[in-house]
């Protein structure tokens, strides 16, 4: 009962991704209203860890993919291992086994988290090299 | 464990067998192709990683960040063999993702209102 929700669910959430990658292939989140803005940037005007990550996916599934990686650096360089997992999370619901996976130390993991704290704060600095990370400073220096 | 080449039943720690001598340790499946990372065999708690990281970094949710954290916990806690601590870290780090799933909705739907007045607003002053 547990197993036919989760695999429910599993496929609502894979049919969801797939209209929301459409959607992103034809609408630009930098010029239309259609998706939402960061509720971080909205509320305080800061940028934060995953600003403009929307606008990344929307110039990767352009091809486009130095576009992308000035609009977020982070956002590219995590997609893969995200997909990964999903992929894997989504596979165990629907089949029962997962993708080949490696255990991640408590380590990397802390680092990880360092990473996308530091990135976040830094791409909101008015400091040379640093406010290149801010959401398409990069196509525009 | 038993020993494939005679079928003695030696020590799970054995590195060979005591009645033949065959290498036992090298017999037995790797459970993990990491060096060093000692995990407690046939544990494996859901340490959430994956949808932490989407929380925070794919949709800007704060939230997401202390779901890291514990995912953080969940697998430190196994590396030291703390199975009951990784699975209240696991409890944790689920938690924090619920929160940023009800944050993301509840904000799509204050988003979505708002967008919906703002069209009927901009209807009525024509």
């Amino acid at each position: 009962m547990l197993q036919a929700r989760g695999r429910w669910l599993a496929m609502i959430i894979l049919g969801a991704g797939v209209v929301a990658a459409f959607m992103l292939r034809f609408f630009d989140p930098a010029t239309s209203g259609v998706f939402p803005p960061c509720p971080v940037r909205y509320l305080t005007g800061w940028y934060c860890p995953g600003c403009g990550s929307l606008r990344a996916m929307h110039q990767l599934l352009h091809g486009n993919l130095r576009a992308a990686w000035a609009m977020n650096p982070l956002t590219v360089t995590l997609l893969p291992f995200v997909m990964y997992g999903l992929a894997s999370h989504a596979l165990f619901e629907i089949r029962g086994r997962e993708l080949p996976r490696t255990f991640l130390p408590a380590v990397w993991i802390r680092a990880l988290c360092a990473i996308i704290v530091l990135f976040g704060i830094a791409r909101n600095l008015p400091l040379h090299p640093l406010n290149l990370l801010a959401p398409g400073a990069m196509l525009h220096p | 464990m038993f020993c494939p080449q005679c079928g003695t039943n030696n020590a799970d720690t054995a590195a060979v067998c005591v009645q033949c001598g065959r290498a036992l340790q090298a017999a037995a499946p790797p459970a993990l192709q990491q060096p060093g990372v000692v995990m407690p065999p046939g544990t494996s708690v859901q340490n959430y990683l994956v949808f932490a990281i989407l929380a925070t970094v794919f949709c800007c949710l704060p939230a997401g960040i202390p779901a890291i954290v514990y995912a953080a916990q969940v697998n430190g806690k196994l590396q030291g063999g703390d199975v009951a601590g990784a699975q209240a870290a696991s409890k944790n780090a689920k938690m924090w993702c619920l929160i940023s799933v009800g944050v993301f909705f509840a904000g799509f739907l204050v988003w979505g209102l708002l967008a919906m007045f703002g069209i009927l607003g901009s209807l009525a002053h024509h």
